[in-house]
């Protein structure tokens, strides 16, 4: 029972944790085209942002948590101004952005060690304590970061079907000179899009990191976690991340709590390499043709 | 309304329109008439900022637009409905006539000229959950149309309406395009069959390689079957 709970506990928290690092990813790719290698540099933008205010200027994390979201989507809307927009729609898109969003992933670690020093940081949780149900230790911040994670999968998916804005940008991603037809500023709302997707990033960024310690490369793992989600779930899919987020956190949460930690890993790549000869578009995967 | 001056465009290595001369008063339905290949696609994507022209000038009520962003030449007024539709294939249709009415003055309306919309195609407003890319070929034109006019055009054009369409479906599209000609609308409409365009067209102009050749009143040109014959065969 104790067993079960936890395996439970741990899945629907990590579940939570991968969809919200995915959410973003998956956003950008659905409405851009971009793999955007530099997610988990958002990610570490955010939390060092959050630990920047709360260390030097001592002001409590529920400032620090929008000034780190804040300064996550700034980030990212200036990456797109610089390196994404001037080659937007030329050849060779592909290419120049997955080198240039791993370029800038190298730069981002590079500059929080220069301005941070290496140690390992503490950003403090925003809820503290915890309970116990049937023998497993719940924390108030792992239920907030599950609110949180669906929270946002709920307002995503509510802005991009009922807004102004939400709507032009599944036009853009569907059908681009129709949208530009219908006056919608494209490159403009590419944006847009990447800068929410540099928010949702930093999100997690502030509020995972209490449960580790910060460091410059602490935006990698969740990014990989984000990107085998993605494309488990299907690239450019919301539902698709949602879903895949769950499964393939609960699933491996159950083998690590009854085979133990190390067959989690390869379990769940076992998961996916299964899941991708039966659906190769993943999960929920819309393909090349279908759009956002 | 709008004035085209000496516009050259074209793709990469090859030159489609030669130096083009047009004008669309107010309230004038002007059609151009030329065969496929020709350049009629090319010209309306030139004016609306599809294609940046080479060189050459486009006005909107006497101020210049040429070269504007494509979205900057929607906004000021000029709708483009394209060639293929090009609907929003995931979106419904509903959805779909909401994007036209996307400029952030003409949002506030969009109930209005939703109904304005469904006046002219009621069967839009029942089928308003649709996917957009599950609709019939007529039923997509007219989605396309009635998406155009959700937004405040001074200007419309209008690319080869007939492109595909059975017979029956093309005498319904046309009806609705003269529909909104006779509530005052300036239309640019490029076609290849003179026959759709009677009582639409105010002033036609014969496209030919890229040159416009002949310019003259509807009445007139449209009845001069032996000039249209060499011209579109």
């Amino acid at each position: 029972m104790t067993q079960t709970v936890q395996a439970v506990w741990g899945g629907v928290l990590f579940g939570s944790v991968y969809g919200l690092m995915a959410l973003g990813l998956t956003l950008v790719w659905g409405a851009v085209r971009l793999l955007n290698l530099a997610h988990g540099a958002l990610f570490v933008v955010g939390a060092y942002a959050a630990y920047w205010v709360t260390s030097s200027l001592h002001l409590p994390i529920l400032v620090a948590l929008p000034i780190g979201v804040l300064a996550a989507a700034g980030f990212a809307y200036a990456m797109h101004m610089a390196f994404i927009r001037p080659v937007l729609g030329k050849p060779g898109f592909d290419n120049s952005t997955l080198i240039a969003t791993v370029g800038i992933s190298i730069a981002v670690s590079a500059a929080a060690l220069l301005i941070f020093n290496p140690q390992y940081k503490v950003v403090p949780p925003v809820l503290t304590g915890n309970f116990i149900l049937a023998g497993v230790q719940i924390t108030n911040q792992g239920l907030l970061v599950i609110g949180a994670s669906l929270a946002l999968f709920a307002a995503v998916y509510a802005y991009l079907t009922y807004t102004r804005h939400g709507m032009a940008i599944r036009a853009v991603s569907q059908q681009q000179e129709a949208a530009s037809l219908m006056s919608i500023p494209v490159e403009r709302t590419y944006g847009l899009v990447i800068a929410i997707s540099g928010g949702l990033a930093g999100v997690a960024g502030v509020l995972l990191s209490p449960f580790f310690f910060l460091s410059p490369n602490s935006g990698f793992n969740p990014m990989i976690q984000a990107l085998i989600v993605t494309i488990f779930g299907g690239l450019g899919s919301i539902r698709g991340a949602l879903v895949a987020g769950f499964v393939l956190g609960i699933f491996e949460s159950f083998v690590e709590v009854f085979y133990g930690v190390a067959w989690a890993q390869p379990g769940v790549f076992l998961l996916i390499i299964v899941m991708l000869i039966v659906r190769p578009n993943g999960l929920f995967g819309i393909g090349e043709v279908r759009r956002l | 309304m709008l004035e085209v001056k000496s516009l050259v465009a074209g793709y990469a290595g090859s030159e489609v329109l030669h130096g083009i001369d047009l004008v669309v008063e107010d309230g004038e339905g002007v059609v151009v008439l030329g065969p496929n290949g020709h350049g009629k696609t090319t010209l309306l994507r030139a004016i609306t900022g599809l294609l940046p022209p080479r060189s050459g000038a486009v006005f909107l009520e006497g101020r210049e637009i040429t070269r504007w962003r494509a979205d900057v030449i929607a906004a000021a007024g000029i709708v483009h409905i394209p060639q293929g539709d090009l609907l929003f294939p995931e979106m419904t249709v509903l959805e779909n006539l909401l994007m036209g009415a996307y400029h952030r003055p003409t949002w506030s309306e969009r109930n209005r000229r939703l109904e304005r919309v469904y006046d002219l195609f009621p069967w839009l407003k029942d089928r308003g959950s649709q996917l957009a890319r599950t609709l019939s070929g007529g039923e997509r034109r007219m989605l396309a149309l009635g998406r155009g006019l959700m937004a405040k055009a001074k200007v419309m054009l209008i690319d080869e309406p007939s492109l595909g369409l059975a017979p029956l479906t093309t005498q319904q599209i046309y009806a609705s395009i003269r529909q909104v000609k006779e509530a005052g609308m300036a239309i640019l409409l490029a076609d290849e069959n003179a026959n759709h365009v009677a009582g639409l067209a105010d002033r036609v102009y014969l496209l030919e390689t890229g040159v416009l050749v002949r310019e003259g009143p509807a009445d007139q040109l449209l009845k001069d079957k032996a000039l249209l014959e060499s011209y579109l065969g």
